[in-house]
């Protein structure tokens, strides 16, 4: 669904690349782990894909459409779906109106719809208690949850995460991991998660590491 | 619209943050409204003036040519004989002519004399010759040309400078009025009334000092009270109390038959001040001015508007500097706002919201705050325009005070010295301006327009600075969320 074509990126010189022609494909219902050393430029990657940045080198397409063509904002809004390592969310507001708020954004489908909005918070183990009060008083692992929420009540077919359990212990990691398989399977949709975790890397379907400025897929 | 719903929730979860937008706003709306509540005070204070105060046009002889005239007479023939001043009186045909010029409120004929007293004693001044000489009414007096009691005749009273100033007031019975015209109705001052007992209703014989001299009963149907001021007014008759107020048609006759229809000047009230020249200019058409001169006299006019015009420019100062440094403050505040609130940004942009959302999202949030902030200070403006106000017109009518009073001095007390000839001149009335200057209190008060007038000046200052502010969402990479 999502492809590469000779992707390149450098930030202020040409000569030395943090990566080039860099070939890939992703498909609905696989989730991808992304690894690699401090400063390769995984996150760089990641804001390509996400439609964040413009590639200096190359192309990416969704669907055989380019990215360029469709625009960032409108991919942004209508494709893709990002959990950040932190600051994810509104904080003056609740988990709930954090997850209308997006999907009004992004014209979800159920956008509006305040009872799929806390049931989908519900499934990912956020009750209405804690659904309705301010996300600053949710701990670290519940506010990912609700980012995950939140990627899941909109309907973009692509999730992109950047470390998103960067700041969770072990449990809440493994939870957090076991959601975005469920969202790549149950929900058919592409995950990709950029990790220096191993452990976690191990739980995906694929597993590419960014190194010598390419990516060699893991056994 | 999301973005509304946004700044709502942004606004109330952050109530500390909001409250103290709500001040910052406040404080700076309170000068704004302030500097518009003095200047539309002032703007009501100069149409007031323009209501009140008035102006006038007279019409008089032409002293000038007159005294040209006389001088190229007197060395013109050979006779010893002084030369003799003649100013020719106004004919009242002219008068009717000009009073009929548009912006002509109202018309006031002025005609002077003397006569002396015969039933009753004047009021001597306890200087000089004596003060008994009250048994002999007049007697010796009488030869000469200029009597002991001073005829004003007019249209009406309450249409001299005097009265409409409120120098001199009617106590008793009440003034002359066109109604007097071709009576013998006479007002008389309050002291001449009580040394000689007299009151409304009684009559008074006076011996004319022109022609036949003949004696002519008045009869009074007024007491009026001099002002204090007036006291030094004219050399000629010992005191003011001795001058009396008849319809010029009476003081005509004193004169003699050939001043029928004639005056020493005619005063025309103009109804709105700012007119007096055109008015002038029109009045000339219609005039000889070989013989006749009109004069104006806006001086408290002007002097009203000089003054109000000062605290206008000033309140006009006021707003705008505020204005444009309460646009600096807000786009400040506005800025640090947005540097704070990057994340929160980054993750509007990731989800694709368009930055010109995110920009009325703040716009509303602002707006909100400026809401209240407008009512607070429509409440608080008030208090502040007083204090300012009250402290601008002290400042500013003591300046012109002081610099009317030198100049407005020697016409005194602005009484109509009608044998003086030329009333009325721009010296004679500038003493009441600043009278009436003092009387121009800046009304304030917080009206709706002001209400409507600040809320726009609200609206273009958050504009104004969430534009100013806005570079920093605009050039805000959702990327840089990312990589912290
Ligand atoms: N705006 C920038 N300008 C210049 N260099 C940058 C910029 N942002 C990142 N870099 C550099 O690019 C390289 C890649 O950065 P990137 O954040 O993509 O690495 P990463 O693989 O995500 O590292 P980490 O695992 O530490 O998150 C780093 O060396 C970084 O210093
Ligand atoms: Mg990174």
């Amino acid at each position: 669904m999502l492809k590469t074509e000779g992707l390149g990126y450098w930030y202020q010189d040409k000569s030395e690349p943090l990566f080039q022609d860099i070939n890939l494909t992703f498909e609905v219902g696989q989730s991808y782990a992304i690894l690699g050393h401090s400063g390769t430029g995984k996150t760089t990657f990641l804001s390509l894909i996400a439609g964040l940045d413009k590639p200096k080198a190359g192309d990416i397409l969704l669907d055989d459409r380019l990215l360029k063509k469709i625009g960032l904002t409108t991919y942004r809004r209508h494709d893709v779906s990002i959990v950040f390592q932190a600051y994810n969310l509104f904080t003056y507001m609740s988990p709930l109106n954090n997850l209308l708020t997006a999907m009004a954004i992004t014209e979800a489908e159920h956008a509006g719809d305040k009872h799929f909005a806390l049931r989908t918070l519900n499934d990912l183990g956020i009750n209405e208690d804690l659904a309705t009060r301010n996300v600053q008083h949710l701990s670290g692992g519940q506010q990912q949850r609700v980012a995950i929420a939140r990627t899941m009540a909109c309907d973009a077919q692509l999730v992109v995460a950047d470390e998103p359990t960067g700041n969770l212990d072990e449990d809440n990691t493994k939870e957090v991991i076991a959601q975005f398989q469920k969202i790549a399977h149950d929900r058919q949709k592409c995950v990709i998660i950029v990790t220096h975790e191993p452990d976690v890397a191990a739980q995906c379907d694929h597993q590419y590491r960014l190194e010598n400025k390419q990516f060699t897929q893991l056994a | 619209m999301n973005f509304f719903k946004r700044a709502w929730l942004n606004v109330w979860a952050k109530k500390g943050r909001s409250v103290l937008l709500i001040l910052v706003s406040s404080a700076i709306l309170m000068f704004v409204l302030a500097g518009l509540l003095i200047r539309s005070a002032a703007v009501k204070a100069t149409d007031q003036a323009k209501a009140d105060v008035g102006a006038t046009v007279t019409l008089s002889a032409n002293r000038q040519a007159a005294f040209k005239k006389m001088q190229s007479s007197s060395s013109s023939t050979s006779k010893s004989s002084r030369p003799k001043m003649t100013l020719t009186p106004v004919k009242l045909s002219d008068a009717t002519k000009i009073s009929q010029l548009s912006n002509v409120k109202s018309t006031n004929v002025t005609s002077s004399t003397t006569v002396n007293a015969k039933s009753y004693d004047v009021v001597s001044t306890s200087t000089g010759m004596g003060s008994s000489n009250g048994g002999g009414p007049g007697g010796m007096k009488s030869s000469a040309s200029t009597g002991d009691t001073q005829i004003d005749g007019v249209t009406a009273t309450s249409l001299t400078t005097a009265f409409s100033n409120s120098q001199s007031k009617i106590t008793k019975g009440r003034g002359i009025t066109a109604a007097d015209k071709n009576t013998n109705n006479v007002v008389i001052e309050k002291d001449l009334a009580s040394q000689n007992d007299l009151t409304v209703g009684d009559t008074i014989t006076v011996k004319e000092t022109a022609g036949d001299k003949a004696k002519v009963k008045l009869k009074i149907v007024g007491i009026y009270k001099a002002s204090s001021t007036s006291t030094s007014a004219s050399p000629m008759s010992a005191d003011p109390a001795n001058t009396m107020y008849t319809s010029y048609t009476l003081a005509n006759t004193f004169k003699g038959s050939k001043y029928a229809n004639t005056a020493d000047s005619v005063t025309f009230n103009i109804s709105n001040p700012a007119k007096v020249s055109s008015v002038k200019k029109a009045g000339k058409q219609l005039i000889n001015t070989s013989k006749y001169a009109l004069s104006t006299d806006d001086a408290s006019y002007q002097t009203v508007k000089a003054s109000m015009a000062n605290v206008k420019s000033f309140a006009n100062k006021i707003v705008w500097l505020v204005a444009i440094a309460g646009t600096i403050i807000l786009a400040l505040i506005v800025i640090l706002m947005i540097r704070e609130r990057r994340f929160e940004i980054g993750v509007l942009l990731s989800l694709g919201e368009a930055r010109w959302k995110i920009m009325a999202q703040f716009f509303t949030e602002m707006l909100m705050v400026i809401v209240v902030a407008v009512a607070i200070a429509g409440a608080g403006g008030k208090f502040v325009g007083d204090q300012l106000g009250s402290q601008l017109v002290s400042q500013s009518t003591t300046t012109q005070t002081t610099a009317t009073s030198s100049t407005g001095q020697p016409g005194g007390s602005g009484q109509p010295g009608g044998t003086r000839g030329g009333a009325g001149g721009p010296g004679s009335t500038n003493a009441t301006t600043s009278a009436k200057a003092a009387d121009t209190d800046l009304d304030i008060s917080v009206s709706a327009v002001d209400l409507a007038e600040l809320g726009g000046f609200g609206l273009a200052i958050t504009f104004l600075s969430i534009m100013i502010a806005s570079g920093g969402i605009l050039r805000l990479e959702p990327k840089k969320v990312l990589i912290s």
